[in-house]
């Protein structure tokens, strides 16, 4: 599915990603964790093509296709999605529009008709419901006036309507309550399938007590430091990330500080 | 020292003498008022980023022949009056005969009914600050006379159509006067298209009596060509717990200035200015907005939005003014402007100018580019840049563009707007 080769990359002139290797096959759940500052962040907007990155080498690639020479609307086409950690506020453009150009943009890159607006309103209720988001939200602009958690659980609609083949959610779990996080969860379980594969970014465990990961990694400095299985996300939880000889501001952004 | 430019006595001879005399005498009157106008210049505060795009050369001086046929047929819904060249086009215009209301050319008024227009023309508006619109009221061949008694109420839009036909070069001078009575109420579409290529100027003044507890909306659509400079003028005064409500959506020219003078002089009076305006190529719009807070307890809100792209250039300014005695007003005025190339440019000017002491006023005016952050979260969804773009231009005007209260009106804009992203935004 998604293979990623020594990628490094930076910011203005800074390198944040030092040499990331990560494989990620079909139907498996990665986490990514560390520390503030270690490059989590940056990894999921290289993934998605945030142009205010620089990839400086190294190689990414999704069933086999290079990742890295397609534009970012391009990369979602081809089946990736990025719930954003800050998801933006766009006022004047409302949810219904948004997400049906979305949906008829895929749609038209596979081939299919597009779908009206009935058509549309009827499949966006059925989803907003496996996320509690209530429908009425459909008529507001995006992300528009939302709580931290219906923003999140907006991003998770998204990708249930999107259907990608990689979902990579960065800090989903950031700035939600108990009940809000296990509606988010029950939304990223409901992705889970044989066809796709999740990567997680989060500095915390707690998200991976309701979303069971496969694989998960450690990263620190720009690179991944240690991967293990569900155990290594519970060894840090009680350990901290000073058992791994990282310590928490021993990190890109701080040492430039 | 040069000399400021004046008007070309060229300008000061009207074609037409189908006027009811006490008209044609306030034609001449005003005319010879106008001999040695200067001519706006750089200098001159309020035409201060337009005078170099003002071209008043001799053969625009003619009046352009009322004589051609309406051309364009636009599907209007409800009512309609259409002008040719500034003159009446009865055969196009399609209005039944309405309890309460008159609507009347110039031409057709008695002798009674012209004096009186006569004593009230040109009452609406501060001559002083709107230089051009005395050029209109010395040269105005023909104009559209509505009257609403009190309590009347039109029951759909009522039209102007405004046509300007540039198969010569040439000027119209179209003029609207309406006197709505207490309690009255109308919804009025003003609409200016043009035929033909040469280069023309189209100077209008339209105003609005507006009397106790009187509703008007006022919609104004700027849709003429490239060839056309549009120097118009809108004078509202409006009396005790009246409302007035104006929609300007204006497409850029060669020059399009558009001055709208706003007069609350009864208490509880209200008023709300929105206005769009969208510029490319090498286009000028100008926007001078000014509302006097002559009465206490009144409110006015204004929303300008311009929006330029490659070389154009969008002007706004807007005033206003709380007098002395205008306790308790509450003003609220906003304009933003997005710049969609490093090219354009957009000059905007609040002036408030408050001498009360117990009023709420606010004002806000922004400059900025597409957001690029907006613009990634949109494509990382698959939606192309230029749908992701036309989405987040559309998410500017939005919100003003559904005010619209006619439908017939959104949907020319929209198709205007259309034209436009396809013209602005590329294909990736």
């Amino acid at each position: 599915m998604l293979s990623i080769k020594n990628l490094h990359a930076s910011v203005e002139g800074k390198e944040i990603l030092k040499g990331i290797n990560l494989e990620i096959k079909a139907g498996e759940v990665h986490a990514i964790m560390g520390p503030n500052g270690s490059g989590k962040s940056t990894l999921s907007q290289v993934l998605a093509g945030n142009e205010a990155f620089e990839v400086t080498s190294g190689e990414v690639t999704l069933n086999g296709e290079n990742l890295l020479d397609l534009e970012t609307e391009e990369r979602a086409r081809e089946g990736i999605f990025l719930a954003f950690q800050y998801p933006v506020e766009i006022p004047g453009v409302s949810n219904l529009q948004f997400l049906r150009t979305a949906v008829n943009a895929m749609r038209a890159h596979k081939g299919e008709p597009e779908m009206n607006a009935a058509e549309f309103m009827k499949l966006a209720k059925e989803v907003s419901k496996q996320v509690d988001l209530d429908p009425a939200f459909l008529k507001r602009g995006v992300n528009e006036g939302f709580s931290g958690g219906e923003k999140k659980r907006n991003e998770i609609m998204q990708a249930l309507l999107l259907q990608p083949k990689l979902a990579i959610l960065d800090e989903t779990d950031s700035g939600l309550d108990i009940d809000a996080l296990q509606v988010v969860s029950k939304g990223v379980n409901a992705l889970r399938a044989e066809d796709r594969a999740i990567l997680m970014v989060t500095h915390y465990q707690r998200l991976l007590n309701h979303i069971v990961p496969d694989h998960v990694h450690v990263l620190a400095g720009g690179k991944i430091v240690k991967s293990g299985g569900r155990e290594l996300a519970l060894e840090l939880e009680e350990r901290g990330y000073g058992w791994l000889g990282i310590k928490d501001e021993e990190t890109a952004d701080s040492s430039a500080n | 020292m040069k000399p400021a430019p004046t008007l070309s006595t060229a300008f000061l001879r009207p074609a037409g003498q189908s006027l009811p005399e006490p008209l044609l005498a306030l034609r001449k009157q005003r005319g010879t008022a106008l001999v040695d106008m200067p001519l706006p210049t750089r200098k001159t505060e309020n035409w201060k980023y337009s005078s170099k795009y003002l071209k008043l050369t001799d053969d625009m001086a003619i009046s352009l022949p009322a004589d051609g046929k309406a051309g364009s047929s636009l599907a209007v819904p409800g009512y309609k009056v259409v002008f040719l060249n500034g003159v009446m086009m009865p055969e196009a215009s399609e209005y039944p005969d309405l309890d309460g209301i008159s609507i009347q050319s110039f031409g057709d008024l008695s002798d009674e009914e012209a004096t009186e227009l006569a004593d009230r023309l040109d009452s609406t508006l501060d001559n002083k600050a709107v230089q051009m619109a005395r050029l209109n009221s010395a040269r105005f061949e023909d104009g559209l006379l509505i009257r609403l008694k009190p309590d009347a109420v039109l029951d759909q839009p009522l039209f102007i159509v405004h046509e300007v036909t540039a198969s010569a070069s040439g000027s119209a001078f179209p003029r609207v006067f309406v006197d709505a009575g207490r309690n009255s109420q109308i919804t009025l579409v003003e609409e200016y298209i043009s035929s033909g290529s040469e280069t023309v100027m189209v100077n209008t003044v339209t105003e609005f009596n507006v009397a106790e507890g009187a509703n008007i909306t006022s919609v104004r659509l700027n849709m003429e060509g490239e060839n056309v400079q549009h120097i118009g003028a809108t004078g509202v005064r409006q009396q005790r717990s009246s409302r007035f409500e104006s929609h300007c959506v204006g497409f850029g020219g060669p020059l399009r200035r558009h001055d709208l003078q706003v007069r609350l002089e009864g208490e509880g009076a209200e008023c709300k200015l929105n206005g769009v305006v969208v510029t490319q190529g090498k286009q000028h719009y100008d926007n001078h907005t000014n509302i006097e807070h002559v009465a206490a307890h009144c409110n006015s809100e204004e929303t300008y939005r311009n929006i330029a792209a490659d070389q154009s250039h969008a002007v706004f300014n807007g005033r206003i003014h709380i007098h002395q005695d205008a306790q308790k007003s509450n003003a609220d005025m906003n304009n933003k402007n997005l710049l969609l190339s490093n090219g354009a440019e957009i000059d905007t000017k609040p002036e408030l100018e408050i001498y009360a002491d117990d009023v709420k006023c606010a004002h806000g005016a922004t400059i900025g580019q597409l957001d690029e952050i907006s613009l990634f979260y949109l494509v990382s969804r698959g939606i192309g840049r230029r749908e992701a773009n036309v989405l987040l231009t559309m998410a500017f005007i939005n919100e003003l563009v559904e005010q619209i209260p006619v439908e017939a009106v959104r949907e020319t804009a929209q198709t205007r707007l259309n034209q436009f992203f396809d013209q602005t935004f590329e294909e990736a």
